[in-house]
Parts: C-alpha cells; sequence; structure tokens
C-alpha cells in the first residue's frame, strides 16, 4: 500500500510545484490545492499507515498494538483547515488583483508604482476602488 | 503553572473586545493599548519568576507531558515575551496618532492583537505542532494588517507575501511528518531527549528530513537565499505597525532557529544545518546591506537592513556547530536578537515620523527634518548609529560579543563579512541622514502630531542606550538562556518529569563546555 500512495505524493508534489510555477493566477491557486494535498497524503505515509490498522478506539488499554496512530490523522484535520482558509483568502486576493489591473499574468504586473507611493501606501488615501 | 497561558488568553480576549468596540474607534485604540501595557507587566513578572524558579510549564487539559500540549516559559521564551509584548506596547501607543479611519474601518486592532496572539504563541509552545499553528495565526495577522487600507499596492503585495507563505506552511508541514515518523513525538523536550542518544542511520535520516524545517525557519527568517519577498512586502504595511513587523516577525524564524535546531535536534550530524546557516549568515549580512545602499524609499533602506541584520543572528546560531563556543554564541546571539529587536522597531517608528513631517517616504523628496523636528533626529541619529554599531550604543555591544566569540573558534571570514557589513550599514544610515533630516526645511510647518508619535519611540531608543550602558545584567540574562538552549536539562525536566534523562552536549561530545560568563565576569 506504501509504494501506490507514494507514487501518488510524487505526482501531487510534482502538479502542485508544476501550476504554481505556471504565469496565471488560477493555476497557482490550483498548484497550492494539489500541493496540500500531497503534504496530506504524506502526514499520513509517515504515521506510519498500514491498510489492516484498526481505528485507535481502546478497549484494552494494555493492548494498543495494531491500531493506527491517531497523531497523523489529527495534524491532517488542522491542516486542511488552515490550508482552506488561507486558500480561501488567497482566492479573493488574486480576483482583487485581477480586477484591479485586469490582467490573470503575475508577470504583467507593473513592477512599482509610484502614484501610490508617495508619502507611503498606507498614509495614501486608501484608494476608494476597493468598495464598489 | 497555568498562568503562562494568560499570554495568548490576552490577545485573544483583546482581539474580540475590540473587534466589538469597532464602532467607538476611541475605545478601541484604548483596550489595545490597556491590554498590551498590562500583559507587559505580566510577561516582565513571568520573566523575574521563571529567572529565580526555573521554567514553568502548563500542559492543556491535563494531560501528561509527552502526549499533551505543553506550554512552556523558559527564560529564552520570556526575553522573546518581553521584547514582543514591550515593542507591541510602544506600537499600541504610536498607532493611535497615525491609524486611518479607513484601516480602523477595516478591523486594524482586532488583527494586531491576532498578530500578537500568534507572536507569542510562538514563543510559548512546546511543541512543534503547535508551533507550525502558531505560525499559521501569526501570518492570517499580518496579512490583514498588511491590507489594511486596502491600496492597490498593498493588495498585491499581500498576494506575493500568502504565496510565499503557503509554501512555507506547505514544507512545514513536510517537515513535521517526516521529522515525526523518525523520532516519533512532536514534544519538544520528548524529541530533544530521543535526539541526544539517536546515533546511526536514523540520525543521518533526520538530519537529512530536518533540512525542510530549516528551510521553513530561514524563509520565515528573511535568511540568504529566502530573503527575497522580504524587502517588497515590509514597506507596505502601515505605519506603526511596521515597527513591530520589523522587529518581531522575522525574529520569530530565528527563534524557531534557535529553539529547533540548537535545543530539540541533538543527534550527530545537526552541525551540518548549523554549517548550512554560517554560510548562510556571511551572504545575508553582505547582501542585505547591498540592498540597503541602493534603495531611495526610507522604508525600504530600513527593510533591506532587516535582511542585513538577521545575517548576525544566523551567524551566531551557525557558530554553534562549534561545541567549545556553543554556549558564547548562543548567548551572542540572544543578546543580538534583544539588541536587534529594540533598535529596529525603534527606526520604523522614527523614518515614520520623518515621513508624517516631510509628507513623503522618498529620500529624494524628504530633507531638513533635524530643522523642523530637531527631537526626532536625535533618535534618528542614536538608534542608527546603534544598528551600525557604534559605542556606547547597543549595537556595538552585540556585535562585539558576537565577533569576539567568531575569533574564538577562529573563524576570520564571517568575521571579516560583519565588520564589512557594519562598515555599509553606516555607510547607508548616513544616506538617510544626509537626505531626510538634514538639508534646508521647505515648506508648511510640520504636522504636530508628531511629538505624539515621537514619544512612544522614544522609549525603545532610551532601550539602546540602556542596554549598551548597563549591559551586565542582560548579558548574564542571555548567557543563563543559551545554557538553557545549549544543554537544556532543566527545560526536559520541567516538561516530562524529573525521571527524564537527557544526554547533554558535553557528555556526547567529552567536552568541557565553554562558558561565556565564566570568562566574561571581572
Amino acid at each position: 500500500m506504501e509504494l501506490p500512495l507514494a507514487i501518488a505524493i510524487a505526482l501531487l508534489f510534482a502538479g502542485g510545484a508544476y501550476s504554481i510555477l505556471r504565469p496565471n493566477f488560477f493555476r497557482i491557486v490550483v498548484g497550492f490545492g494539489l500541493l496540500s494535498n500531497a503534504v496530506n497524503l504524506l502526514m499520513i505515509l509517515c504515521g506510519g499507515f498500514r491498510s489492516q490498522a484498526a481505528a485507535p478506539f481502546v478497549a484494552d488499554p494494555h493492548r494498543v498494538d495494531g491500531l493506527m496512530d491517531p497523531i497523523p490523522p489529527d495534524i491532517i484535520l488542522t491542516a486542511i483547515v488552515i490550508s482552506f482558509a488561507v486558500g480561501a483568502l488567497f482566492l479573493t486576493l488574486c480576483y482583487v488583483v485581477y480586477r484591479e489591473y485586469g490582467t490573470d499574468d503575475p508577470e504583467a504586473l507593473p513592477v512599482r508604482e509610484p502614484e501610490d507611493w508617495a508619502g507611503g501606501p498606507a498614509r495614501g488615501a486608501g484608494l476608494p476602488r476597493y468598495e464598489e | 503553572m497555568n498562568a503562562v497561558v494568560l499570554v495568548i488568553l490576552v490577545p485573544f480576549l483583546t482581539a474580540i473586545g475590540t473587534a466589538l468596540l469597532h464602532d467607538r474607534p476611541r475605545a478601541e485604540s484604548a483596550l489595545n493599548a490597556v491590554s498590551c501595557l498590562g500583559l507587559t507587566a505580566f510577561v516582565f513578572w513571568l520573566l523575574a519568576k521563571v529567572d529565580a524558579d526555573g521554567p514553568q510549564v502548563s500542559m492543556m487539559g491535563g494531560y501528561a507531558a509527552p502526549y499533551g500540549i505543553a506550554f512552556v516559559a523558559d527564560r529564552l521564551s520570556c526575553i522573546m515575551l518581553c521584547l514582543s509584548m514591550a515593542v507591541a506596547s510602544v506600537v499600541a501607543l504610536y498607532v493611535p496618532s497615525t491609524v486611518t479611519p479607513l484601516q480602523q474601518a477595516h478591523f486594524f486592532h482586532p488583527l494586531f492583537q491576532v498578530l500578537l496572539l500568534g507572536v507569542n504563541w510562538s514563543f510559548i509552545t512546546g511543541d512543534l505542532f503547535n508551533l507550525f499553528v502558531s505560525y499559521e495565526v501569526m501570518l492570517i495577522g499580518s496579512y490583514g494588517v498588511m491590507m489594511c487600507g486596502s491600496s492597490r499596492q498593498q493588495v498585491r503585495q499581500t498576494l506575493t507575501y500568502v504565496a510565499i507563505n503557503l509554501l512555507g506552511g506547505a514544507l512545514f508541514v513536510v517537515g513535521l511528518g517526516l521529522v515525526y515518523s523518525i523520532v516519533g513525538t512532536l514534544n519538544m523536550a520528548d524529541i530533544a531527549v530521543v535526539t541526544s542518544r539517536l546515533s546511526g542511520p536514523r540520525a543521518g535520516m533526520l538530519t537529512a528530513a530536518s533540512m525542510v524545517l530549516l528551510a521553513v525557519f530561514a524563509l520565515k527568517a528573511g535568511a540568504f537565499p529566502l530573503f527575497f519577498w522580504l524587502p517588497d512586502s515590509y514597506p507596505i504595511v502601515p505605519l506603526g505597525v511596521n515597527g513591530f513587523f520589523a522587529g518581531l516577525l522575522t525574529k520569530v524564524g530565528i527563534y524557531s532557529l534557535l529553539r529547533v535546531f540548537v535545543m530539540t535536534f541533538r543527534q550527530p550530524g545537526n552541525e551540518f544545518a548549523l554549517g548550512i546557516l554560517l554560510v548562510a549568515s556571511a551572504f545575508t549580512m553582505v547582501v542585505g546591506v547591498l540592498g540597503a545602499l541602493c534603495q531611495w524609499e526610507i522604508r525600504r533602506v530600513l527593510s533591506w537592513h532587516i535582511v542585513s541584520q538577521v545575517g548576525y543572528m544566523v551567524m551566531g546560531i551557525g557558530l554553534a556547530a562549534d561545541a567549545g563556543i556553543a554556549t558564547a554564541a548562543i548567548a551572542a546571539t540572544i543578546f543580538y536578537v534583544v539588541h536587534h529587536i529594540v533598535v529596529k522597531a525603534s527606526l520604523f517608528l522614527v523614518g515614520g515620523i520623518a515621513e508624517e513631517i516631510s509628507g513623503s517616504g522618498r529620500l529624494k523628496e524628504m530633507g531638513g527634518v533635524a530643522l523642523a523636528a530637531p527631537g526626532a533626529a536625535v533618535l534618528f541619529f542614536v538608534a542608527a548609529l546603534s544598528l551600525a554599531g557604534m559605542p556606547p550604543f547597543s549595537g556595538f555591544l552585540a556585535k562585539l560579543v558576537l565577533v569576539r566569540t567568531a575569533l574564538q573558534g577562529s573563524h576570520f571570514w564571517i568575521v571579516a563579512a560583519a565588520v564589512a557589513t557594519s562598515f555599509l550599514t553606516l555607510l547607508s544610515m548616513m544616506k538617510i541622514w544626509s537626505h531626510a533630516f538634514w538639508g534646508g526645511w521647505h515648506d508648511a510647518p510640520p504636522r504636530p502630531l508628531w511629538r505624539r508619535m515621537a514619544a512612544p519611540a522614544s522609549v525603545l531608543v532610551a532601550a539602546t542606550v540602556v542596554l549598551g550602558l548597563w549591559a551586565q545584567p542582560f548579558l548574564r540574562l542571555a548567557s543563563d538562556a543559551a545554557k538553557g538552549v545549549v544543554d537544556p536539562v532543566d527545560y526536559v525536566h520541567a516538561v516530562l518529569g524529573p525521571e527524564a534523562r537527557l544526554a547533554t552536549r558535553a557528555e556526547v561530545a567529552r567536552l568541557e563546555p565553554v562558558t561565556f560568563a565564566a570568562e566574561d565576569r571581572p
């Protein structure tokens, strides 16, 4: 069972890395999604995954062998929640940048924006474009 | 002692409280400041208690040590907490003069408290997984603060910052998984006990797995070659809170390197990781300062200096690979962190005053601040000289201690890089000084607000003078904290109970440790 899982992890990592390097916001978002799933699968493998292991409900405290380690799934659960929240924020940011600049190519964005910069951007007018 | 939890509980409740007071800006910022000041008093008390009684541990839910979630306050944690809360208090008193109504409407204060929650959490946690969670909490707070005001530039730079940190978070989980599969535990004290006896192929595997975590922490700290996101992101942070970003956020990475790579991973072969850091530190220092030299905006110059200064701290951690000078090197690093947080935060705050007075952040448009506001100029002058390492300020002493340790270990090339960087730092500080502070004052009287901004900033500038002139108690504390990091016997006993057996470095290497304090006292 470990080999197929390892191959799946490798494919997900490769796909994620490839997508993140594409010059397109949407592909970058998808790439991070693939990457976080690769990480979650890796975590399962690291916890000593075996197909015959039982769920960790301990009936007899003196016999715990043959049970699945509960810590990696626990970590995965937290990691999923966090990557979901940050992924949603990232997608929103991509959309806002796309709307502001009219391009979904990160390379096409201007290098500097001097007009926003005078007096420090945070002290600047707080451009009203954001709310429509 | 369960009171340790207060350092994360207070920011958490304050974040909720400030969000509820959202319609009343004055009450909101008052609550923000009062909460920060109260917690500052608490963490200084905690430092005194930990210094006297040893590490304080709080186990969540009452589960026993390697299984439950541990919050541990040892000397290093408490030093970092004191710095974090002191800078947060200064920032909380500074921002009422700078935060715009739009930023306030974008939940500036609650987000700042979330940021503080994450930073304090990362300093107090005793387990690797919680370190990951605290990183994420801190980052979510920092994304929010960074975007407050929502100019185009801010949203776009935050996008890059979020992408970099998403990658860092994914790698962090990879590192956690690999380390867990080798040592079978995530509690730092437990890992330290296990790895101090590790040998053979498992030790080598752990060193290989730890490289992933090394990359994550180096990314967070802004060390070469993973610093590229920093000089673009920090200049867009709203005025005032950028002092907190500059002072604390990269130092969370430094703290993690200290905690994880010096204290927790003790297997033979870990020197390899520290050796990488030593080489990276030289590049970090030199590249950072060269970047600073060619910038023409005050915030960008200062942001590049963060990179350059991170090099010195990483250098101290790298020097710890040499067992003979490990304790002295870590003590020097801790003292450098103290100095750096104070000085960097004050430079950003005073730089903000200069921007406020001249109405621009570009050096070529500034000028005459020394005429318009002599007090602010004095503050900047002291902080800048301290950053460059001039006596009698804290920067001189921090660099002296670090360089002397490197010379003890015969690392001459790194000393050459450190000293050259110091000169170049002075050069770029002179550039800010001559363009922004000297010259004629051109037009209207300065906005009167700057005095209210200068008062909190002057506290930090005073701290750098005190650290330089009355350094012995701080050096003693840094030295004791370093001993607790290099050989965390008390830490392990406090977390795992007195029967836990940690093989100290001296036992492992059959070497007598050279202590910093024993030599340094007259």
